[in-house]
């Protein structure tokens, strides 16, 4: 039996390594000498361009993480990765000793100022890997000399890096979820917490929507990695940090800042300043926490309660990602290929 | 028309072999650009299957003509068909059709070769099986197979060109287009990238369109030339009515050169030196014997004596062949 485990090495070989499978047990060329093996023609499948921008998606968000390159490219995703499952895991362990098994971490906001930080970090990180790289090398003409139209690179860039960001807020989410679980008494117990993770989870995709596509039309901007991810670093934490700033600001004034001329609309804990609530719409972070809190969030998260500025915080979103989209499937459109 | 319409046919259904015709045809092909700037004036012209040099200064409307065809920009006025396909409608066919090698640098530097090409055979809708098979093949043709795992930052500047031209030949295209395939390579370079393109168009049974402003390169491989300037179509012909033989001829000796050509203007025959050898106009039968015996009463050794060839480049000369005017005809570059 030893023998067998030890044997399938030589015996398996040959069979899917040898480049034997594709010509005549040729000899192999040597180094920088052209030796004419005879050309053959391919005559097998050919992919559509939907089938083709979906292989250029996966090798995309592949390489938002890092696989397929060197060591090197995987430490910013690793670190950020694990940095945004510590939660979850401290929870699984909280949730194991403690007598009353109760989840200490929310599903809909998570750890709001870890996961704003760690989301940043990862997107000026790895957004440029996607699309910087291309520029800066310019191998845009040999996409576009190739089957795929224009539009199909940014939206398959995008999809990729929707997917890579989802992946990064979800699956903490998840691992909060089996950790819940797995110490829960009984089908209602589990039931209740599928029920509380569902927003969660819906929340995490919105996130990542408005996040990734931030994220990828401020990389395309620039062929240097390091001007994208500071692009993008700026921005994310310089609007975080105004929107915060502005809130306590406006908290501070305590009073009412009118705008548009409506009717200012409190909600009844009472006296929150509307400059407060509309600071928030300068962050995407903050917009999209406004967002969760006016559909109904039930966490306190990085803002206060939007309030009556509800409605406003939505059209923000909508306006931030159709803006984003926008500017980045027009990028391609203009950038040249020779 | 008949053959064009044979093009047709066999570009519907790829597996078939290649169909001897027409590859491209443009009609009264027009490019403005916003500003007055006309890259392409009225161009109509006819390229037959084979490799054709497509030649001109910088900015004569190579590079817009290209895009043209690959159906990325639209022209202005005119027509253009690749393999059949209507460059304004069927830029997709086309570019599933053909491999695209650019003037300038396209390659990432942190990635192997093998896996650089493997992923453009994706995009050029190859399943992920043949993709690495191909790329491994089309490597192994432009003679980089041993070094396909090396990450292309660390190759040379004429592995970077084999590396590019490989990833236009992964998709097993019909047509190939490839813009100054040997910039920036020193002679040997360039000589190899030469025999490379020669024999892709000869044993692989692929058309080729190389746009160049050497036109002493094209000499060496083409069967047909394209010449442009501002736009407009200069000349398109068969490489050998462009190079048709002269009446000069030209004569090589082993050494003694410079006794030589004392010799012959002793025998009244006006020779010019040219590098080493030496230029005589050929005035009729008798001139060969003149030289000869020149030759033999000297005792030299004898290299090369024939009636030397039109260069392409005289093509841009109004001056025809006179022994006087072309002491200069070296290369551009």
């Amino acid at each position: 039996m030893p023998a067998d485990v030890a044997s399938p090495g030589p015996a398996a070989a040959p069979g899917p390594l040898g480049p034997s499978a594709q010509g005549p047990g040729v000899p192999v060329a040597a180094s920088g000498v052209i030796h004419d093996l005879g050309y053959r023609r391919y005559d097998g499948k050919r992919l559509g361009r939907a089938q083709i921008a979906r292989a250029l998606c996966w090798h995309s968000l592949r390489s938002a993480f890092g696989i397929g390159r060197g060591v090197k490219a995987k430490i910013v995703p690793v670190i950020t990765f694990g940095i945004m499952c510590l939660p979850a895991i401290i929870n699984a362990v909280a949730v194991a000793v403690s007598t009353s098994h109760a989840r200490i971490i929310p599903y809909d906001t998570y750890v709001p100022a870890l996961r704003v930080l760690v989301m940043t970090v990862f997107i000026a990180a790895q957004a440029p890997e996607l699309v910087s790289r291309d520029l800066r090398s310019h191998v845009l003409p040999l996409y576009f000399a190739r089957p795929l139209r224009r539009i199909d690179y940014p939206l398959a860039k995008l999809a990729a890096f929707v997917i890579a960001c989802l992946i990064m807020i979800e699956i903490p989410l998840l691992l909060l979820y089996i950790g819940t679980v797995m110490q829960a008494h009984g089908l209602s117990a589990i039931w209740a917490q599928t029920r509380a993770l569902t927003p969660g989870l819906l929340v995490g995709l919105m996130w990542a929507a408005v996040l990734a596509a931030i994220g990828l039309v401020l990389a395309s901007f620039s062929g240097r990695r390091a001007y994208a991810t500071g692009a993008i670093a700026i921005f994310f934490f310089l609007t975080w940090t105004l929107a915060r700033l502005l809130s306590h600001i406006a908290e501070r004034v305590g009073h009412a800042v009118p705008v548009h001329g409506g009717p200012v609309v409190f909600k009844a804990a009472g006296t929150i300043p509307a400059g407060v609530h509309l600071a928030g719409l300068i962050s995407p972070f903050t917009v999209l926490d406004g967002v969760r809190e006016w559909l109904g969030g039930t966490s306190s998260g990085i803002i206060p309660d939007p309030g009556g500025y509800g409605v406003t915080y939505g059209l923000m979103l909508l306006v931030l990602l159709g803006a984003s989209i926008g500017a980045l499937i027009g990028r391609y459109q203009k950038v040249g290929i020779a | 028309m008949t053959a064009h319409a044979s093009v047709r046919a066999a570009a519907g259904e790829p597996a078939g072999g290649t169909a001897p015709g027409t590859v491209i045809e443009t009609t009264a092909l027009t490019k403005r650009y916003p500003g007055q700037v006309i890259a392409l004036d009225e161009l109509t012209v006819s390229v037959a299957s084979g490799i054709t040099g497509l030649v001109g200064a910088n900015g004569a409307g190579k590079s817009t003509l290209i895009k043209i065809l690959l159906g990325l920009l639209p022209a202005t006025k005119g027509r253009a068909s690749v393999l059949g396909h209507d460059c304004e409608r069927g830029g997709e066919q086309i570019r599933a059709l053909t491999g695209y090698m650019p003037e300038h640098d396209c390659l990432l530097p942190d990635v192997t070769a093998t896996e650089f090409v493997t992923h453009l055979g994706r995009i050029s809708g190859l399943p992920p099986t043949a993709a690495k098979e191909r790329a491994a093949e089309s490597l192994r043709h432009v003679g980089l197979y041993e070094e396909r795992y090396r990450q292309i930052g660390t190759y040379s500047t004429g592995m970077k060109q084999r590396v590019k031209l490989a990833q236009a030949l992964v998709g097993d295209p019909r047509l190939l287009l490839l813009d100054e395939p040997t910039i920036g390579l020193d002679p040997a370079g360039r000589a190899s990238m030469l025999e490379l393109i020669g024999r892709i168009g000869a044993d692989f049974g692929i058309s080729i369109i190389v746009a160049s402003h050497l036109l002493g390169e094209l000499e060496q491989i083409c069967d047909h030339i394209v010449a442009v300037e501002a736009g407009k179509l200069l000349r398109a012909d068969t490489i050998t009515s462009f190079t048709q033989a002269s009446q000069v001829l030209i004569i090589e000796v082993e050494e003694g050169t410079a006794r030589l050509l004392e010799e012959l203007t002793r025998r009244g025959l006006g020779p010019r030196p040219q590098d080493r050898a030496v230029l005589v106009r050929l005035a009729d039968e008798t001139t060969y014997d003149a030289v000869r015996d020149a030759v033999a009463d000297l005792g030299l050794p004898l290299n090369r004596m024939e009636r030397r060839r039109h260069r392409i480049e005289e093509l841009f000369r109004d001056d025809q062949a006179e022994p006087s005017e072309m002491t200069g005809a070296a290369d551009a570059r």
